[in-house]
């Protein structure tokens, strides 16, 4: 007898259940919904975009992600499997001039109208709002930002070099390291041997030398900038920090050594602002190293600029659609900005948001902080290492030549400028 | 019942097509979609590298623009430079490591079956776990070199994993260490399986073990010999996982190989074009091996036959 009562109002359940969606539908409204690929399965990128897509709910959507875990390139797969069977995901991440590069295989949202709704223009740096409008129009939305050189100071190495304030130009930097190196530091800077992180210590170095080289040179391929002499001197800083290194960091992941660098065993560290929340995640503490701009021959922060973005693909369904307008609208909004890069340790695309509150770190207000001044001097430039200046074909080419710079001695930096400019020839 | 029906008729033909029907399926359908698979992925990417295709695959015609980009690039040549060397060492040197090691076991030993588990155990690790057990390993700051410091040997030096020129023989290392154990097992079984009557009429002629060896044991070795060489062969031709756990291509892009080539302009470069075009020259690397190998073979069941 139970037995039938349990069925019976089982029954009822998915009748209503099954009512319900048509209920809504016959209010006028469909139920927004939205199919998202990303990569960010685990730890703080896993928790932030579960955090969205909870928010995504309580706005009354069905939020449907599937993470591919791993390197970007398989999230990248996947998307270029469904998107060659002809089902896009109504949303994805990409970043960087990929953006453009896939709108060119499949047709993407006009998000313009929500972007002007939204007011969104003027609070994004002019170089990275470029790269999500390639054809002149909006079709993807940056989410957070990364500054890739960011300089990460070891308290007990600044201890020993009896030194307290942070280097400002690359010849501070230097005399920095070497008091270190005096001081008892075996290795003034801490890095790990991965290409991303060969790549930020030459983009590092040249954007610090020169911003306006940097531009012409890395992200408009500028034949002439290419060789002047600012590109050999930056391979020149490169070979210094190479040498200020622990040989043995090899093919090694940057956080790797984390410990050592908070034991004051090793110095510096050039690396994006991500490593606030690796440190933090490994159980150090804020007073164990601070953060500053890295260094930059014109005193004024140069910010090397790293976004994720989302990217929004063509839909014919209209809960979809739907889906996407409410998406765009969440990404763009400061709360939710907020919110994102308080979990992940970035900082928000708007430059009109507010740091001071109790949930950001210092070194999340010196980012930010960075930012907006190197955006007035205009040297908020686009990162080489982490492919945002370049498609991938073209960055992996010129990181080939860093990387055998950083590891082979005995090429001299001019060798390596000459080869730079001849791998730009030859990927172009 | 149909089985029934059709035995009671008396038609073996028929019946006996029947009764082997799971076998036949068991063994063509299988091998049939597998070698489909094989063949219209090989013809797709052999289409695929004459085509200009980057992000997605495209139809059109390049000639063999994606093959002189190819072999013109610096990281190919490395690579190729670097197979040459590593297929040549890892083949000799895990040869005569299976070989020795075969040689020993062979002795009728205590503890043999103890023994040949463990040089056969590593075999039985992914590619992925041997590369990094010895990328740590093998880094001085960590491994050996930092052990044999600490034992009191300051200047023993020992860090090929972070010297561009001598980081391909890392490879060599890991790779010998993962599968010499195959070539051992494979020796011992031809070890064992000589006439005792040949070694035995040796020894009535007065030979001592040694020469038995050299003259008797290992002349009959020499099939599986050829064997043990193309399957390392191919291996050497084909190794990705190692060599991406280990060294990653690096110091820089020394330790490049093929396939990590073929990976790179495929998935990271995005050159779909290009990325084909260095596979079908691995192909015809391993072709290279492989054909004379089966010419071989089929020269070999000839003259038995013949004799």
């Amino acid at each position: 007898m139970p037995i039938t009562t349990t069925r019976r109002r089982l029954l009822a359940g998915s009748a209503a259940a099954l009512a319900l969606p048509a209920f809504v539908r016959a209010q006028g409204a469909v139920k927004p919904r939205l199919t998202v690929i990303s990569q960010w399965s685990a730890g703080s990128d896993g928790a932030a975009i579960t955090a969205l897509g909870k928010k995504f709910e309580e706005k009354g959507g069905v939020w449907q992600h599937s993470p591919v875990p791993g390197f970007t390139t398989e999230m990248m797969n996947k998307l270029r499997a469904q998107i060659i069977a002809g089902d896009p995901p109504a949303c994805s991440q990409l970043k960087g001039p990929e953006i453009a590069a896939w709108s060119k295989i499949a047709p993407t949202v006009d998000l313009d109208a929500l972007v002007a709704a939204a007011g969104y223009e003027k609070v994004v740096a002019p170089d990275l709002a470029k790269l999500h409008k390639p054809a002149g129009k909006w079709i993807a939305l940056p989410l957070q930002i990364y500054s890739t050189n960011m300089l990460f100071l070891s308290k007990r190495a600044m201890d020993k070099a009896k030194a307290d304030k942070p280097p400002v130009t690359w010849a501070d930097f230097n005399a920095l390291a070497e008091k270190m190196k005096a001081g008892g530091v075996p290795y003034p800077v801490a890095n790990g041997g991965t290409r991303p992180d060969d790549g930020q210590k030459f983009e590092a170095a040249l954007a610090g030398i020169s911003p306006v080289v940097y531009r012409a040179a890395i992200m408009n391929l500028d034949e002439k900038a290419l060789k002047a002499p600012e590109i050999k001197a930056a391979f020149a800083q490169v070979r210094k920090l190479a040498d200020w290194m622990d040989p043995n960091v090899g093919a090694q992941h940057f956080s790797t050594n984390l410990k050592r660098f908070v034991d004051g065993d090793m110095g510096m560290m050039i690396m994006g602002g991500w490593a606030q929340g690796v440190l933090r995640n490994a159980g150090f503490k804020f007073e164990d190293f601070t953060i500053a701009p890295g260094p930059s021959d014109n005193s004024k922060p140069v910010f090397l600029l790293n976004a994720d973005a989302f990217i929004f693909w063509q839909r014919k369904e209209a809960d979809l659609q739907a889906g996407q307008t409410l998406m765009a609208q969440l990404v763009m909004d400061p709360a939710i900005q907020t919110m994102y890069s308080q979990i992940t340790g970035s900082i928000p695309v708007r430059t009109d948001v507010d740091l001071s509150g109790n949930g950001w770190s210092d070194g999340q207000r010196t980012t930010a902080a960075a930012l907006k001044d190197a955006i007035a001097s205009n040297q908020a430039v686009l990162s080489l290492a982490h492919n945002m200046a370049q498609e991938n074909g073209m960055t992996a080419a010129m990181i080939d030549v860093i990387t055998e710079f950083v590891k082979n001695k005995t090429i001299k930096p001019e060798q390596a400028a000459t080869r730079l400019a001849e791998a730009v020839e030859s990927a172009r | 019942m149909n089985f029934a029906v059709s035995t009671r008729q008396g038609r073996p033909a028929a019946s006996e097509v029947l009764r082997r029907l799971p076998e036949y399926l068991t063994i063509w359908v299988p091998l049939l979609l597998s070698a489909a698979h094989l063949i219209a992925f090989s013809l797709w990417t052999v289409w695929i590298s004459f085509t200009p295709s980057t992000l997605v695959p495209v139809s059109g015609w390049v000639g063999l623009r994606n093959y002189s980009a190819v072999a013109a690039s610096r990281n190919w040549q490395i690579a190729f430079d670097n197979l040459l060397l590593f297929g040549s060492a890892f083949v000799l040197l895990s040869l005569a490591a299976g070989l020795i090691l075969a040689i020993l076991l062979d002795q009728r030993i205590r503890g043999e079956n103890v023994l040949r588990s463990v040089f056969l155990y590593p075999l039985a690790v992914s590619f992925v776990v041997t590369g990094t057990v010895w990328s740590w390993l093998l880094n001085p700051g960590l491994g050996i070199e930092k052990l044999v410091h600490d034992l009191g040997w300051t200047s023993f030096r020992f860090d090929w994993l972070i010297d561009r020129d001598m980081a391909i023989w890392t490879i060599v290392i890991a790779a010998i260490w993962q599968s010499s154990g195959f070539a051992m097992a494979l020796f011992l079984a031809g070890l064992r399986s000589v006439d005792s009557d040949l070694i035995k009429a040796a020894q009535i002629d007065g030979a001592g073990p040694v020469r038995i060896y050299r003259r008797v044991i290992l002349p009959t070795l020499w099939p599986i010999t050829i064997t043990v060489i193309v399957i390392q062969l191919q291996f050497a031709i084909s190794t990705f996982d190692l060599v991406r756990a280990l060294t990653n291509g690096g110091p820089g892009i020394a330790t490049q190989l093929p396939a990590l080539v073929v990976y790179d302009l495929m998935f990271q470069r995005s050159l779909l074009g290009r990325g084909a075009a260095a596979a079908v020259l691995m192909l015809l690397i391993l072709l290279a091996v492989l054909l004379p190998y089966a010419a071989w073979r089929y020269i070999q069941r000839r003259r038995t036959n013949h004799a």
